[in-house]
């Protein structure tokens, strides 16, 4: 606590202007920054996969399983940072027992549950319990038992329970699409509805987070293809790669275009917040704001896959941009999260003040736990892969 | 009905089942007896101990003090508003008696100038004017402020 | 003939389970709307049985930042000294020549607030008191997600402690700064009008220790309250009214740069 109470005596010197005495203290952190960019990684993964059985596109074929395992792996993790930044974690039981119906983070309690257990591990479910079924057959040891237990006790092989699945699965991924978009949806309006502070408070931002968190999703897909066939040895799918980023492309755009006019309209109607976000954008959040989110994450990807539209340089060329240009979109869409979630904190809601953000390295808000946070889905995944690789599923269609 | 919809199906209302199970044992007593929240909140609100008694509290041992500062224009200042009282100040008042040092600064707090509140409530002073190097308890009684010593 | 009959039985078995379904469906459909007016109803009931509504007056004219208030209030609710936590505040507000305005409230007035602005430049200057402003509509009950924060059948905005999971989400809503995490307890903390205090009939700390009556304290729905007979004499404001909020605390001189 002394510890606290230093960095909050530090902060208090750096206060611009005046704030509400109790403002000092920045509410919400790093955690609460990772929980809309896992989410919304989670949303992207989920909408690319259905894209691809929705509308039957057959070259992103290879990345269908790899997107639903990236989904699940990071959905698994999607809570944690945000049960982790409560000063009471073992009461968070109380979200579920006695949930809030006016209450915008109660409810999404629900909506998670709902898109956990019911969309995205019904659709890897049916996607797999054949293969869980001959899988079992031939491995061994834990891996025997874990396919065993979760067919259900369903062993048919034959091709009508494969088309049955089939059918079924596809009836749950056109479930999902609505779901993933009010998963995400839904995260915006946890900010969107908070009219107390004019940073959020905005109808765009269920809609805005929902085109972020496919941007940063379908990049997140790419990157994750890319590395997997490096590790595993195999070639990477020119096709593939084109038809993601040119997906990518699409909706970085309606992205930007929906952001853009967020701030237009910010900027044209200059309510009584106006003057203070003025001051915002052009100092504490410059940097993140202009430079990591706008130009790194939004402008440079926009310009590089846009030029590949029309001219198509070798492959080796275009693999190395790709990659990059999923990396800086990564991290663009972070800053974007981190200029939503610090950003609408670092002014006071007199507006007449700044406070600022101070970083810590260790403890339960700190960076080294984002960086656990980061790294665990990661980990999840890898696991997964090995376990139910993508790539070793029988296919009666061929 | 396919085994598969009908296996998935039963484990889902299981599920659900349990759920609602779990909510109704896990859900605190009163919860929901007003509104959505635990009606007994209410009655906790309540059992915070008082630090602040009330001049009535003062006058069981300090009646002269009280007469004195009734007075004399200090009597619209509550004791406790210049004696705050330490934890549980009125129990142990004898062995913890809430001290305050008449200082400058003290006095200052409500009568020091000030561009925000002239014209209004209690007189204003610049203290350079008015015996700068002086203590004020030294001339005024902070009871009976117009009771001067000197 | 059989298949005739087969036919009506199996028109009769649609029927009937397509009733029983929209039944459900309905009765399902029906049902929350069934408690809101349940709940409606009891709290009308509980409205008449109960004729308390707790309410506050600030009256800027009157008030001198002499934060005996803020301090009170903290000796009283037992909130830490660290000048980052405040249930209620007093903000000076300076405006100068230049058309410019300047708020302070160091240590949250306590210790009597001081003017920092020469004289020269000072066109105007006042101090207002702040606290939880009791909204009717209070964005911080709204946001809760487990219900551990409520406003009472008496009108106040209360912190069920034991329940609170700290996240948060109510400071982020509260429009007024009202709100703070406590680092001892852990949990969201704020002005309870001193519901310990008001429920024996005494006043709440700082109601009591203000030397020149900035504060007043009353029932609402009492027309011969000290309360009410400010609100009837005096031309009150509430904060942030754009925000539809409600608030029960009123005051009384509230400049437009108040924020
Ligand atoms: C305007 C502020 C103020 C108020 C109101 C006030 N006091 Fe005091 N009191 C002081 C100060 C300053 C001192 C210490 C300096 C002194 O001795 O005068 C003091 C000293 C005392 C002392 C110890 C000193 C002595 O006289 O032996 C007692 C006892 C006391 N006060 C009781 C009371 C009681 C009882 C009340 C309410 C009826 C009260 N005070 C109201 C400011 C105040
Ligand atoms: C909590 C605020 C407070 C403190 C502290 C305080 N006073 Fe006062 N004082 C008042 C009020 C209120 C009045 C009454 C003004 C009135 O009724 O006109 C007053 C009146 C006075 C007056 C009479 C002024 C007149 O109108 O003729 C004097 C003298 C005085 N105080 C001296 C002191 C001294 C000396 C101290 C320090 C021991 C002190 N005060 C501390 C609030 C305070
Ligand atoms: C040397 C003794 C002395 C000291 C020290 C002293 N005063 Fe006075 N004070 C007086 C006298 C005498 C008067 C009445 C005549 C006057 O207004 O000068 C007075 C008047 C006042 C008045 C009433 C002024 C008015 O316009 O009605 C206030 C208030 C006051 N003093 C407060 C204080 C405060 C606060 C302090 C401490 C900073 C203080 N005094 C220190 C002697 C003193």
């Amino acid at each position: 606590m002394e510890e606290h109470f230093q960095h909050l005596y530090q902060a208090l010197s750096h206060v611009d202007g005046y704030i509400y005495p109790n403002e000092i203290d920045l509410h919400w952190g790093l955690m609460i920054v990772l929980y809309p960019y896992i989410t919304g990684l989670v949303a992207g993964a989920f909408i690319l996969a259905s894209l691809e059985r929705v509308f039957n596109v057959k070259v992103l074929k290879p990345t269908y399983g790899l997107a639903l395992l990236t989904a699940l792996a990071f959905l698994l993790v999607a809570t944690l940072p945000l049960v982790s930044h409560l000063q009471h974690p073992l009461r968070s039981y109380e979200i579920f027992m006695t949930p809030n119906p006016t209450s915008a983070m109660a409810i999404f309690g629900f909506v998670y549950l709902w898109y956990l257990m019911v969309v995205l591990l019904l659709e890897i479910w049916f996607d797999y319990r054949l293969d869980f079924v001959i899988w079992s057959k031939k491995s061994t040891g834990f891996k025997k038992y874990f396919y065993k237990i979760i067919t259900l006790g369903i062993n048919d092989t034959d091709e009508k329970s494969a088309k049955l699945d089939d059918k079924l699965g596809y009836f749950i991924t056109v479930l999902g699409i609505p779901s993933a978009f009010l998963l995400h949806g839904y995260v915006g309006f946890i900010f969107g509805s908070i009219k107390a502070n004019p940073w959020w408070s905005s109808v765009l931002m269920p809609v805005i987070f929902l085109f972020s968190a496919m941007v940063s999703g379908i990049a997140l897909v790419m990157v994750i293809y890319m590395v997997v066939s490096w590790v595993r040895k195999v070639k990477i799918e020119m096709p593939v790669l084109d038809t993601i980023a040119r997906y990518l492309l699409y909706i970085l755009i309606i992205d930007f275009t929906l952001e853009s006019l967020d701030q237009v309209h910010r900027i044209y109607e200059a309510e009584e917040s106006f003057d203070i976000i003025k001051v915002l954008v052009g100092g504490k959040l410059n940097i993140t704001l202009i430079y990591m989110q706008v130009l790194l994450g939004t402008i440079i990807p926009l310009f590089t896959i846009g030029f590949f539209q029309v001219y198509k340089p070798s492959e080796k060329i275009r693999k190395t941009c790709y990659f990059l240009v999923g990396i800086m979109v990564l991290i663009g869409i972070f800053f974007m999260r981190w200029n939503v979630v610090i950003g609408g904190q670092l002014f006071s809601k007199s507006l007449s003040g700044f406070t600022s953000f101070n970083a810590v390295y260790s403890g339960l808000e700190g960076y080294f736990m984002a960086a656990v946070w980061l790294i665990l889905p990661l980990l999840i995944l890898a696991f997964l892969l090995w376990l139910m690789p993508p790539w070793k599923k029988v296919s009666f269609q061929g | 009905m396919p085994k598969v919809i009908f296996r998935l199906f039963s484990t889902f209302v299981v599920f659900v089942g349990v759920f609602i199970l779990i909510q109704q044992y896990l859900k605190p007593d009163s919860f929901g007896k007003y509104g959505h929240y635990r009606a007994n909140a209410i009655n906790d609100a309540k059992l915070i101990p008082l630090q602040y008694k009330g001049e009535k509290e003062c006058i069981t041992c300090h009646q002269d003090i009280y007469d004195l500062k009734y007075s004399d224009l200090h009597d619209a200042v509550s004791c406790e508003s210049c004696h705050i009282p330490k934890i549980l100040a009125t129990d142990a008042c004898k062995t913890n008696p809430p001290k305050v040092e008449g200082s400058n600064e003290f006095c200052g707090q409500c009568h020091a100038i000030n561009a925000g509140r002239l014209k209004k409530g209690p007189p204003q002073l610049d203290f350079k004017d008015h015996y700068e190097k002086q203590n004020c308890i030294d001339c005024h009684n902070s009871h009976a402020p117009w009771e001067l010593k000197k | 003939m059989g298949t005739e009959k087969i036919k009506e039985n199996r028109r009769k078995f649609f029927k009937s389970s397509v009733a029983l379904l929209g039944g459900t469906l309905l009765y399902s459909l029906l049902k929350p709307f069934e408690l809101i007016a349940q709940n409606k109803e009891g709290a009308v009931k509980e409205d008449k049985a109960n004729d308390t509504l707790w309410g506050m007056g600030v009256d800027i004219e009157t008030c001198i930042g002499c934060g005996k208030c803020a301090e009170a209030c903290k000796v009283e609710n037992n909130v830490p000294k660290e000048p980052f936590y405040f249930r209620t505040w007093v903000e000076q507000y300076t405006v100068k020549n230049n058309g410019k305005v300047k708020i302070e409230s160091p240590n949250g007035g306590i210790g009597g607030l001081k003017q920092s602005v020469p004289d020269k430049d000072i066109f105007k200057s006042f101090m207002v008191p702040k606290l939880c402003n009791h909204c009717t509509n209070a964005p911080c009950v709204q946001a809760c997600p487990v219900g551990a924060t409520f406003i009472s059948p008496d009108g106040v905005v209360l912190v069920d402690a034991t329940y609170c999971i700290g996240c948060s989400y109510c400071i982020q809503a509260c429009p007024y700064g009202a709100r703070f995490m406590n680092p001892v307890t852990k949990v969201a903390d704020k002005c309870t009008f001193c519901y310990h205090r008001i429920t024996k009939g005494l006043k709440p700390a700082c109601v009591e220790v203000c030397p020149t009556n900035a504060r007043i304290f009353g029932n609402l729905r009492d027309r011969k309250s000290n309360l009410v007979k400010f609100l009837q004499k005096k031309q009150t404001e509430v904060l942030k009214p754009h925000l539809n909020t409600h608030p029960k605390v009123f005051y009384n001189g509230l400049s437009s740069e108040v924020k």
